[in-house]
């Protein structure tokens, strides 16, 4: 039976589609069965994320509509044999599906998946509540400015209200910059986890990595960085979603010594 | 002058005390909220949807000249608000 995680996060523009696909990634190169539903109707990004874009047939308004079942409108990942993606639809809206319609489409892929995340759209709105409807536990995703931090406390507020434990609420928090912290510029993990009192899932460190990775609809886990930066972070988080108890200071720790490496490349780089 | 160079101007604090400061207040604000059956009793909130339903139903029926089975209504509940959610079917 499949763990069914939500992706979630109050303030849009914070990573969640990205993280939702580098996660999938990690889970199913780690021999997971892994499906991903794109639940932000109407904009439709994580196939693009993906590199599936072109491979698209139905979406989920197909499964709604009854045109085909979920598990028909499956893509499979090009490298990835155990990653499958549910796309969302471009010319739909929100209130096209209802929770209801969402809890169908889980409850027919449950038994044949080890992992479902659902991708939500960011709000709290009628997108999220399609998108937290069937699931078990929560994913929310900041960045470490005061909008996404403060939207990241109502969604929790939100998730907790719509009966899912404090315990299967877990954090992570995106475009950390350890530089600017250590400069005093920028709040810290404590002071952001003392402040919305849920467990931290990951942090993720700002980085170019993920933009160069979205360019080529290769997610970062896949895109040669395997065991190594952005592409390790992922990997942790996997792991601890796996169950086993890795510190989140060690997905700083990729970040050290990164700044003189990158000082001597940009040196001997002709560009 | 060429000691100053190398001397790096300390700054007076960054800005994370005061992010601090201001995502405290804003975060103990927030909690605040109240769900909605804790200012409505559910008995009466029952019966105010289902006669908000009906008269949104033949309100929008009339006006855009559709029957009002092409008229859904949803209304929800969530903690400090109550949304109704309305959709029009045309033929």
């Amino acid at each position: 039976m499949a763990k069914v995680y939500v992706v979630t996060s109050g303030k849009g523009g914070v990573g969640k589609t990205t993280i939702t696909a580098n996660i999938g990634c990690a889970l199913a190169s780690k021999g997971e069965k892994v499906c991903l539903i794109d639940a932000d109707i109407g904009l439709k990004n994580l196939d693009i994320t993906l590199g599936l874009e072109n491979r698209i047939v139905h979406t989920i308004l197909d499964v709604v509509n009854k045109k085909v079942t979920a598990s028909e409108a499956l893509v499979r990942h090009k490298q990835l044999k155990g990653l499958f993606l549910l796309a969302a639809s471009q010319i739909a809206t929100k209130e096209m599906l209802s929770p209801e319609d969402m809890k169908r489409i889980v409850g027919e892929l449950y038994g044949k998946f080890d992992y479902i995340l659902i991708d939500s759209p960011a709000g709290i709105e009628r997108g999220f509540r399609n998108a937290i409807a069937s699931a078990e536990k929560a994913i929310v995703v900041t960045t470490p400015e005061l909008p996404a931090i403060t939207d990241a406390d109502r969604v929790i507020g939100l998730l907790e209200n719509a009966g899912m434990a404090e315990e299967n609420i877990r954090l992570i928090i995106n475009r950390f910059k350890p530089q600017m912290v250590r400069r005093g510029d920028m709040l810290t993990k404590e002071d952001i986890q003392e402040n919305l009192s849920i467990d931290l899932l990951g942090i993720i460190p700002d980085s170019e990595d993920v933009i160069v990775a979205t360019n080529k609809g290769i997610p970062v886990v896949l895109n040669g960085n395997q065991g190594h930066g952005i592409a390790r972070v992922f990997d942790n988080i996997a792991l601890r979603i796996k169950g086993e108890l890795i510190s989140v200071e060690k997905d700083l720790q990729t970040e050290a010594g990164k700044g003189i490496i990158e000082f001597f490349k940009k040196l001997f780089s002709r560009n | 002058m060429f000691f100053g160079f190398f001397r790096r101007k300390k700054k007076d604090h960054g800005s994370r005390k005061e992010a601090k400061d201001r995502l405290q207040a804003i975060v103990a604000g927030r909690r605040h909220s109240v769900p909605v059956r804790e200012v409505i009793p559910a008995e009466v909130l029952k019966n105010s949807e289902q006669d908000v339903v009906k008269q949104i139903k033949s309100y929008v029926a009339e006006r855009f000249m559709v029957n009002e089975e092409n008229v859904r209504v949803q209304f929800e509940e969530h903690n400090g608000y109550v949304v109704i959610i309305t959709n029009v079917v045309f033929h």
